[in-house]
Order: structure tokens, then C-alpha cells, then sequence
């Protein structure tokens, strides 16, 4: 199978070598959807495809704050301060309910398009933000992993996509989207996302442009060329590509770029909503999210990032409003998909490093846990609790217990979603399935 | 002890030290540091001459203010109770909205104006490895004023980062802990015997000095319990360790068992031979490159632990090897978004840079100054740049090189909206013309394409571009140079210069 970069490399750069040639950008798609149809991986317009989003709510969420498990004594006892009554949740059966913040999930719950997965974690559960962060983004327990499992799903599944098979909303590429050969782009405004060139004779001047950022041919070789390019392994937690050198890297990105700059500042133009978003960055960026969507971006995975889940300090407030944020973002995003026509097409997953410690702290917030729930939203979604709710008097060093392993969501999501033929290669194993689309 | 650099060295060895131990310089600055010799050019960055307090802070951040301040937010909070006694509950609600948004204002204020001064600093400073070092402990002990809110506090940090920029680690460390800006980011005011709060415990040794795999959860659980008590007087901005909340009974830390208080796990920590280790490691990777080699940090590691942990020392250790000239070295790095904008600035001549500059780089770019996202700080090197930020680097080159003029007419000519950078632009440009290419780029220089491309090279990159990139460069100079070669022209040469891979390292 060709890399991305052989393709690019035979089927448009070998082509572009003097500035006679018409600017690259304009040429460039009309050629990758040729070759993306010889092989077969995905249609032109991309109009037809199951679409992820990922949303990371960072910091390690409170999931016994989110779903609460209110009949439960051991839960009041552990939180006399911050547990929620009763009265302050939206009930689901006789043992849980969600936090009272999140109307919208709740009938969205009762729809049957809300599907909450219980108790997920992974085994021998890291407390640091980074490391866990880092082991939910690879899905490598062992935090080794140079790329992330969305970057292997790229390259195992999507071979010959252009860059935009996966975008992320965040101002650094997440550490999931870290490939071997295909890392997705990154951007934060469609309006700006091109070289602005402001001066006369911008055609010439964008040939050159071009030129100056087009892979080197030699780059993959790893040898200094003229002081230039020094070639050093990658951290790999960067969301590059595992090994790259510096030089190669830089020059990868800047082709990417250039191929998807074109494309999404077009289709960002072109669709308007009238559907109202709060001014919230998550708000925004699930805005941004439908009008590439709308647009009929090829994109097979979007990812977005809601902060500030951190609650050492004075939970209940802040935890509640954030949860508010989550609600009032994902009612927009849903009325915008359902006002286009493509809300059957899209799937959205929440996740986060880490649960909080059942018990509260004296500052009347929660500590770093392990276990915590997870949200899947989407018609396409099996609605319902799954799983099994973790015991709060069985516990391991304060914290809830995993019941279901995260790699096992991932691999519901990768192969009855996103249809991956193989799960060996995306995640190291395959995993029991849970039955949470269709 | 590593191995040291030939007392020989070159122009493009000077100019990568004052990359790398500053944010580099002009041509004719980095002659004149070359002259100095490699030597006395490492001992003026690592004993500079330039007094600590030659930039004064911000007049809000001294001691009086910050107590004249609590004492207007209490008298404020007063007076907004007994006014809001007449009031109903909406109008009271309002009046207590509008007080919340006028502190949030001058909090946004101060923050500009903080991020503004630094920056400046940075620009025109004679002493820049110190500047670069506050900036190290910066990211190091990550502390964001999104959290701790009281300016005047990161800033009177960032002052403590300055007098520890080359003395030693474990002092700061225990600066930290009594830290207002420190205690306020992660807590541990909270913290009390009895429930304690591990935020601080943990990462005290996960980031600041152990690294993660050297430290057990009971470890933490102990610390964390020695961490209790720590207050933070808001009137003084001071922290002072309340014994009466402070568990005082014996924890077992790294199978030790007393005691211990805050200072006791901090001192124990720096018993434990991982923490020179770490910290040499972390510094090499900061101003060398990534993942050095095991006998390498063994002999930082050793040094760094002879001189008590200063950090003067070793990077004088650091700046004389040989390893810091080797090829792997020069121009691998890539520019963090302040280097690069720094950088660029000295770069082009300009002492002043255009209003909101400061400001407006480091939000498009990805490194705002006092507002590191996350504890662990800033992620380095690759994660720097993606599809996004590339394209913006290359677009704040341009409003650089060419002015706002330029710039704001292609903006208006394609109707481009810029959502959330609305009026940055025009703030970054106004009445900016650009730099001084008269300077830049003599008039005689300009009759050959070839020797003005190569000056330029040198400038902007301060060593040899490889062909492939070279030849396209003088083929566009001989292309626009026409009849006569412009202040313009040599604008859009420069831009082009600039929106390169190859302009990214360094």
C-alpha cells in the first residue's frame, strides 16, 4: 500500500516542480479525490460516511456528580457537602440520575439517543492528568505508544485520505490523532486557515510559496542536508508522526496545510445556521464542527476539548456549570446536524482522564479517582445505561473500581461506527462487544 | 564532565549560543558576540551585568498596592452589600454583576499589561539567558493567572523566577511552596489536617523534581499530609504555615518516617539522587535537544549535584561542550512561539514592536505568557506546530515584513471575518509600517539578487539554506528585481523568506 506521501508525491508534487506550473493549492483536491476513488476509501464528497466526534472534557470529570448515584447511602455519606439530593437530578431508574445541569441529555436519554457507558477505566489506573490523559489518547495502558488510537485508525483504515480524515478544533493536535502516516490537521478559524500573501503579483508569488513548502524528497533518508535538516526522534506524544525528524515534520505540516487550507476555507464560508451556539470555545468549536459537516467535509473523525473538570476547590459550582456549558453546546450541535439532514451520520463520545475519589476533600471538592462514566450521543446510538454501575463501598484506594475496560468503547465506536475492518492493529486486541450502536 | 568545545568557533556557532542561551540578535549583534570568544561570551549570558531590577514591575504588584487593593475589595464588597439593601433581588443582582465585571476588567488590564512588560523585557534585555530562564521556571512551575487571578501575585513569581534563574533549584522549590501565586493555582490554602488535598504533593514530585516512576501513591498520600496548613494571607499576598491545620504526625515518605512539614519533604526530596537527574535532563532538552544520550545526563547529573543544585553551573557546563555545537544540535530545534516572535523582532531591527503585538503572537501562536495550560505547563517542540499555527506564523510574518497597510487591504479585498481575533490585527498593525529595510537591505546590496538573498539568509537563518530552498529564493529576487528593486519588493522576498519549514528551527 502507498503512503499518503508516495501518492501525493507521483500523483501531484512530481508534476509542480517550476514555477510555470499553476498554483498547487487550486489543482490539488480535484487530483486526491481522483486517486482517493482508484482506491476505493472513501467518496468524494465524504456526504455518505459515519462521523465521530471525540469530545475530551479535561481534567478528570466528576462522573459520581454526573451520573449520580442517589439512592445510594455510601454516596451521601462520602459527600456531605457536594452530593446531590434527589430533588437536583434528573432521574434514570431507581439507582441513578444526571446532574439536574444537563436537561438537554436528560431527553435526549429518554429518546433512546443517549447512551451512558458505566464505570469505564482501565486497569492499574495512573492518577497524573498527563500520563492518564496520555494513556486514554494512545490506548496504551502502558503509556508507550508512540501514536494514538485515532492516528491508527487513520492509517490502518483509511489509507490515501487526505489530511482532513481527522480535524481537531484544539490549538495543538491531540496526542489520539499521533500516526504513523496521517496525523490530521489542526485549525482554530476556517477564515484564517491559508497563506495570506497581501502584496502584488500573488499568483507568482504563491508558486514560490509552494515550492519552498514542498516535502523534500530526501527527507525520509534522516541525513543533515546542509545544516538544514537535523534528523532527532520525535517525542511521539505530540500528535506527529512517530520518528519524524524536526525538518521533516515541519515540511509535512506545511503540505498538509496547503492541501486542506483551500477546501475548509470554502466550505466554511458556505453554510449558515441559524441555529444559536453559546459564545463557550466548546460552543464555538461544535459550531465549526457542523459547518464542516454541513459542508460535506470527507472528515471521518472531529475532535473537540472542554476544560476545566480539574475540581480540587469548591466543586459544586463549577462543576455544575460546566456541565451546563457541555448541555447547552451539544442542544446547538444536535438542532444544527438535525436542521441539515446529517444528525443520522454522527456519533459523539465524551471522555476523560480520569473519575474523582468518592470521597469529597475538605475544600468541598474531590481529588484525582479512576473510574468514571462516559457519554455516547447520536440516533444512531443504543440508548440506555451500559454496563454495570461500580460499587461505592468496594472500593480500591478510595476510588470506584473499573467495570468496563475504555478500549472496549473504542472498539464498539471503531467497528460498528466507523466500520474499521480490523481492531488488532487500531487498539492491540479486539474487545468484547458492547452492543452501543444500532 | 563533558567533553568541551574547540577553543576555535564560529560565526554560526556564536549566533546558535545566542539562539539558544537568549532569542538571537541581528547580524551585527551576533558579530559582536562573536568577538567576544566562546568563553566570555558564555560568562556575559550566565553572569550578566544588567542589575535584576533594571526593568521596573508594574507599579501594581509592589507590596502597598496589593494590600491598598484588598482594602478597596473588601470596602467595595461593603458597599455593594449596603447598597443593595434598598434594591430588589434582580437590581441587586445587576449591581453585583456590574462590580464583578469592573474587577474582571482591570484584571484583563493587568494582564496585558504584564504580558506586555515581559515580553518587552525579553525583546531588549542585555541579559537574555536570564530572561530565558524565567521563562524555563515559568513553564517548570506552571502557574496560570486564569486560576490565580491576582496579577500583581504571577508577577511578583515571575520576579522569583528571575532572582533563581541561576541559583539553586532546591531554594526555589522551597520558594514555591510558599508561594502565593503556587498555593492559589493548586490549592493548597485548602489543604487541612485531617483532609488533606494532594494536588500539590503530587505534583511537586510528578513535575517539579522527581519525575513520574520515582515516587510511590503512598508517597503522595504522605506528602500530602506534611502539605497541610499552608495559608495565604490576601491582604500582604504572603503564605505563612498555619501550625493549627497542620497534621503534625509522623509520615512515612521514600521510607523515612518524622514528622515532616512542607520545607522536611522538600529537603527529603532533594536527598534522592533522581531529582539532579531529572531536572539536568529537562533542562539539556530545553536548550539542546530531546532524549540526550545516558552518559551525557549521568555527567550533567553529576555536576548539577556538585554545585548543590545552582543551575549557573551547569549551564555553563551546557554552553562550553562540545555536544551543544554538534550538528544534531544546530538547527533542530523548533522556535517556541515566544522565541520565534522574539526572535523575528530582533531579527527585522525592531526595538518596539507594532501595539498588541506582544499580545496578539503569543494568543494566535499558542504560548500565552502567564497562562501556561496546564500544570505540566507548555507541550515542547513538535507540538508547537500544526496545520494551524504553521499557517498563522507564516500570516504574522506578513503583517511584520509588510506593514498593516498591505495586510488590512487583502483582509477587506476578500471579506475575510476573523472570529475571535476581531480587532487584533488592526491592534497588532496600527500605524505600523513595517521595518526598516533601508537598514535591512541596502540599496547596493539590492543590485544582485544572489548577495541579497544570501545577506538575507544569514539573517534570518544564520547559516547555509539548502539549495532547493536557495535557488527558488534568488530565481524570485532575479524575478522581481526588474527595473528597480523596491522597499516592497523586498518585503514580499522576506516574507516569502519567512513562511518556510526551515524558518521554524533553530
Amino acid at each position: 500500500m502507498k503512503t499518503r506521501r508516495d501518492f501525493l508525491r507521483t500523483t501531484v508534487l512530481g508534476a509542480s516542480a517550476a514555477w510555470t506550473v499553476p498554483m498547487f493549492v487550486e489543482r490539488t483536491f480535484g487530483q486526491l479525490h481522483e486517486g482517493a476513488r482508484d482506491i476505493a476509501i472513501q467518496p468524494v464528497t465524504g456526504k455518505d460516511d459515519t462521523i465521530l466526534v471525540v469530545l475530551q472534557l479535561a481534567g478528570g470529570n466528576d462522573g459520581l456528580n454526573t451520573l449520580v448515584p442517589y439512592a445510594d447511602d455510601a454516596y451521601h455519606k462520602a459527600r456531605p457537602r457536594i452530593a446531590k439530593k434527589e430533588k437536583d437530578i434528573i432521574r434514570l431508574n431507581d439507582h441513578v440520575g444526571l446532574n439536574s445541569s444537563m436537561p438537554f441529555l436528560g431527553s435526549m436519554f429518554k429518546e433512546g439517543n443517549l447512551g451512558i457507558v458505566q464505570g469505564v477505566g482501565y486497569p492499574n489506573p495512573n492518577r497524573s492528568h498527563f500520563v492518564s490523559t496520555s494513556i486514554w489518547e494512545t490506548a496504551d495502558t502502558s503509556n508507550r505508544s508512540a501514536t494514538g488510537w485515532l492516528g491508527r485508525y487513520f492509517d490502518n483504515a483509511c489509507p490515501g485520505a487526505d489530511p482532513t480524515v481527522g480535524i481537531s478544533f484544539n490549538k495543538t493536535q491531540p496526542e489520539a490523532f499521533g500516526a504513523a502516516k496521517n496525523p490530521g490537521v489542526c485549525l482554530n478559524s476556517p477564515e484564517l486557515y491559508r497563506w495570506i500573501h497581501g502584496g502584488g503579483e500573488k499568483a507568482q508569488a504563491e508558486e514560490f510559496f509552494a515550492e519552498l513548502n514542498q516535502p523534500d524528497d530526501h527527507a525520509d533518508d534522516d541525513m543533515p542536508a546542509d545544516g538544514g535538516s537535523i534528523a532527532m526522534p520525535a517525542g511521539g506524544k505530540t500528535g506527529g508522526i512517530a520518528g519524524e525528524g524536526n525538518l521533516a515534520f515541519l515540511e509535512r505540516v506545511a503540505l498538509d496545510a496547503r492541501v486542506s487550507s483551500k477546501t475548509i476555507l470554502e466550505l466554511a464560508a458556505k453554510h449558515k445556521t441559524n441555529v444559536r451556539y453559546d459564545g463557550t470555545p466548546l460552543a464555538r468549536n461544535l459550531n465549526l464542527v457542523s459547518r464542516m459537516i454541513a459542508g460535506g467535509m470527507p472528515t471521518r473523525v472531529y475532535y473537540v476539548s472542554h476544560g476545566g473538570f480539574d475540581t480540587h476547590n469548591q466543586q459544586a459550582n463549577s462543576h455544575d456549570r460546566l456541565l451546563g456549558q457541555l448541555d447547552s453546546a451539544l442542544k446547538s450541535f444536535f438542532a444544527d446536524l438535525k436542521q441539515q439532514g446529517n444528525d443520522k451520520r454522527v456519533v459523539l463520545m465524551t471522555f476523560s482522564e480520569f473519575g474523582r475519589r468518592v470521597a469529597e476533600n475538605a475544600s468541598a471538592g474531590t481529588d484525582h479517582g479512576k473510574a468514571s462514566c462516559l457519554f455516547l450521543a447520536g440516533a444512531a446510538v443504543k440508548g440506555g445505561l451500559h454496563g454495570v454501575h461500580p460499587s461505592l463501598t468496594d472500593l480500591s484506594e478510595g476510588d470506584i473500581r473499573h467495570t468496563v475496560d475504555f478500549r472496549s468503547v473504542y472498539g464498539g465506536v471503531l467497528g460498528d461506527w466507523l466500520k474499521a475492518p480490523k481492531m488488532k492493529p487500531i487498539l492491540g486486541a479486539e474487545y468484547p462487544k458492547m452492543g452501543l450502536i444500532g | 564532565m563533558l567533553p568541551k568545545a574547540d577553543q576555535t568557533w564560529t560565526i554560526f556557532e556564536a549566533a546558535h549560543l545566542l539562539n539558544r542561551a537568549g532569542f538571537g540578535g541581528s547580524p551585527s549583534d551576533i558579530r559582536n558576540f562573536h568577538g567576544l570568544g566562546r568563553e566570555k561570551a558564555v560568562e556575559s549570558l550566565v553572569s550578566p551585568a544588567e542589575p535584576l531590577d533594571a526593568f521596573p514591575l508594574p507599579e501594581w504588584s509592589s507590596d502597598e498596592q496589593v494590600a491598598e487593593d484588598y482594602k478597596k475589595l473588601i470596602a467595595g464588597r461593603q458597599a455593594l452589600r449596603q447598597q443593595s439593601r434598598g434594591l430588589s433581588p434582580e437590581k441587586a443582582e445587576m449591581a453585583k454583576r456590574e462590580a464583578q465585571r469592573a474587577v474582571r476588567r482591570e484584571y484583563r488590564e493587568r494582564e496585558a499589561e504584564a504580558r506586555t512588560w515581559w515580553f518587552r523585557r525579553m525583546l531588549t534585555t542585555e541579559a537574555p539567558l536570564r530572561e530565558k530562564m524565567t521563562l524555563f521556571w515559568h513553564d517548570h512551575f506552571a502557574t496560570s493567572v486564569q486560576k490565580v487571578k491576582q496579577t500583581a501575585l504571577v508577577v511578583r513569581q515571575n520576579d522569583l523566577f528571575r532572582r533563581h534563574a541561576f541559583g539553586s533549584f532546591r531554594d526555589l522549590t522551597q520558594a514555591i511552596l510558599m508561594d502565593p501565586a503556587m498555593t492559589l493555582y493548586l490549592d493548597t490554602q485548602s489543604s487541612k489536617k485531617g483532609m488533606p488535598n494532594e494536588n500539590f504533593a503530587r505534583e511537586v514530585m510528578e513535575l517539579f523534581t522527581l519525575g513520574e516512576g520515582n515516587y510511590s501513591e503512598q508517597d503522595i498520600r504522605e506528602a500530602a499530609r506534611a502539605f497541610t496548613g499552608y495559608q495565604i494571607n490576601r491582604a500582604t499576598g504572603t503564605v505563612t504555615h498555619n501550625k493549627k491545620q497542620w497534621d503534625g504526625s509522623n509520615k512515612t515518605i521514600f521510607g523515612k518516617t518524622a514528622p515532616y512539614d512542607g520545607k522536611g519533604v522538600i529537603d527529603l526530596i532533594f536527598t534522592k539522587k533522581e531529582t539532579a537527574r531529572f531536572m539536568a535532563g529537562k533542562l539539556w532538552e530545553f536548550f539542546v535537544y530531546e532524549k540526550p544520550n545516558a552518559a551525557a545526563l549521568d555527567a550533567l547529573a553529576e555536576v548539577f549535584q556538585q554545585a548543590d543544585f545552582r543551575t549557573g553551573p551547569l549551564l555553563r557546563e551546557i554552553f562550553l561542550s562540545r555536544e551543544f555545537y554538534a550538528a544534531s544540535s544546530i538547527r533542530s530545534q523548533i522556535k517556541c512561539p515566544v522565541q520565534y516572535s522574539v526572535g523575528l523582532l530582533k531579527q527585522l531591527e525592531i526595538s518596539t514592536p507594532p501595539a498588541g503585538f506582544p499580545i496578539t503572537s503569543g494568543e494566535q501562536l499558542g504560548q500565552v505568557l502567564f497562562m501556561p495550560p496546564n500544570v505540566a505547563g507548555w507541550d515542547w517542540g513538535q507540538a508547537w506546530i500544526n496545520t494551524n499555527t504553521l499557517l498563522t506564523r507564516y500570516n504574522l510574518a506578513g503583517y511584520l515584513t509588510k506593514g498593516a497597510g498591505e495586510t488590512e487591504k487583502v483582509m477587506a479585498s476578500e471579506k475575510v471575518r476573523m472570529p475571535g481575533m476581531k480587532d487584533t490585527p488592526k491592534r497588532a498593525a496600527r500605524g505600523w509600517d513595517g521595518p526598516d529595510y533601508e537598514k535591512i537591505a541596502p540599496r547596493p546590496l539590492r543590485e544582485n539578487p544572489e548577495n541579497l538573498v544570501d545577506s538575507l539568509i544569514f539573517r534570518f537563518f544564520q547559516g547555509p539554506l539548502p539549495e532547493k530552498a536557495r535557488g527558488p529564493l534568488v530565481e524570485y529576487a532575479i524575478a522581481k528585481k526588474g527595473a528597480i528593486f523596491t522597499n516592497k519588493e523586498t518585503a514580499e522576498l522576506c516574507h516569502l523568506m519567512l513562511s518556510t519549514p526551515y524558518y521554524q528551527l533553530y
